[in-house]
């Protein structure tokens, strides 16, 4: 399966899904006008990505967004639910949530985030040293 | 307009606003009104998770006008995100030591009474009732006639230092002015 890489503008993230090496990337600033416009073909691509995920088969997620809107909320909630369907399945998906030390609205959502968490294995990552 | 303009900028100072706009809000608009703020607010040192607790409510008031506002105009170059731009106001000051977004636009009467009631409703609410409530909203999905997730203002709220105040004023027959503030 094609990998898919999006790059970052100034309020979409850079999407980088790794289909070989099962990892998850999205991180920037998320507040685009048209959610759906942005984030359909990611959750597009995301479905046929997990739905021919290998039994066993591992994945990562590494979530580093430094800002995102009320929108952007829903889709996040949205793409775990997804990942923990396929963790509730048998695999091992593990949500690497990076936060810079300094932002502690970040550090707040991915407490939110994590207290969701069942099966899947959520992380809480502190970065530091960003300018 | 000249001679008052004076006047206007001095009742902005006293009011402790220090940036505002208003006319056609973009998204384009929103993203230099954060590149200012967040260069603002670094400089006076209160940190960085200031700057984006202050950038996180421009940008769900700005929102909600681009996405509410009952009163356009046309663009210059139709593109894919539509022909027209929402006009609205916004503006963002300093007082009692606390930051504070300010803004407003338009809107059908036919609107008025729902978001009053759901403003109504969340001015009520303690942070732990906000903080579920917004996790309820976002497990179940948009509301009808809803933009995005119907989350904004429950963001908004919980970010908040105080409960969310808002105005309604009616303009005529057809339309209301709504206007809103929010406290970091």
């Amino acid at each position: 399966m094609e990998n898919l890489i999006i790059e970052a503008t100034k309020y979409t993230p850079s999407v980088k899904f790794d289909a070989a090496h099962h990892t998850l990337g999205i991180s920037g600033e998320s507040y685009p006008e048209n959610i759906s416009e942005f984030y359909d073909p990611v959750f597009d691509w995301l479905k046929r990505y997990l739905g021919g995920l290998p039994e066993h088969q591992s994945v990562t997620a590494n979530i580093d967004i430094i800002y995102f809107n009320s929108n952007t909320s829903k889709v996040l909630t949205d793409f775990f639910r997804m990942l923990e369907k396929s963790a509730a399945q048998g695999r091992q998906v593990v949500v690497n949530w990076c936060y810079d030390k300094e932002n502690d609205i970040a550090l707040e959502h991915g407490k939110d985030f994590r207290e969701d968490a069942v099966a899947l294995e959520f992380n809480l990552v502190q970065t530091s040293g960003r300018t | 307009m000249i001679s008052e303009l004076y006047e206007f900028k001095k009742y902005l100072n006293k009011e402790g606003i220090f940036f505002c706009f208003s006319g056609p809000v973009s998204q384009e608009l929103l993203v230099e009104i954060g590149a200012i703020l967040k260069q603002k607010i670094k400089l006076e040192d209160a940190g960085n998770s200031t700057a984006i607790r202050v950038f996180s409510m421009v940008v769900e008031q700005a929102q909600n006008i681009i996405h509410y506002s009952a009163e356009k105009c046309p663009k210059p170059y139709p593109s894919k995100a539509g022909e027209e731009i929402s006009i609205g106001i916004i503006a963002v000051g300093y007082e009692n030591g606390h930051y504070f977004v300010l803004s407003g636009n338009m809107i059908e009467k036919e609107k008025v009474s729902r978001l009053q009631n759901k403003l109504t409703g969340l001015k009520k609410m303690n942070k732990a009732e906000l903080k579920k409530h917004y996790k309820e909203q976002r497990k179940k999905g948009p509301d009808y006639g809803s933009k995005g997730a119907g989350l904004g203002f429950i963001d908004m709220a919980k970010k908040a230092s105080q409960p969310l105040e808002f105005d309604f004023k009616k303009i005529d027959e057809k339309f209301s002015f709504f206007s809103s503030k929010t406290v970091i």
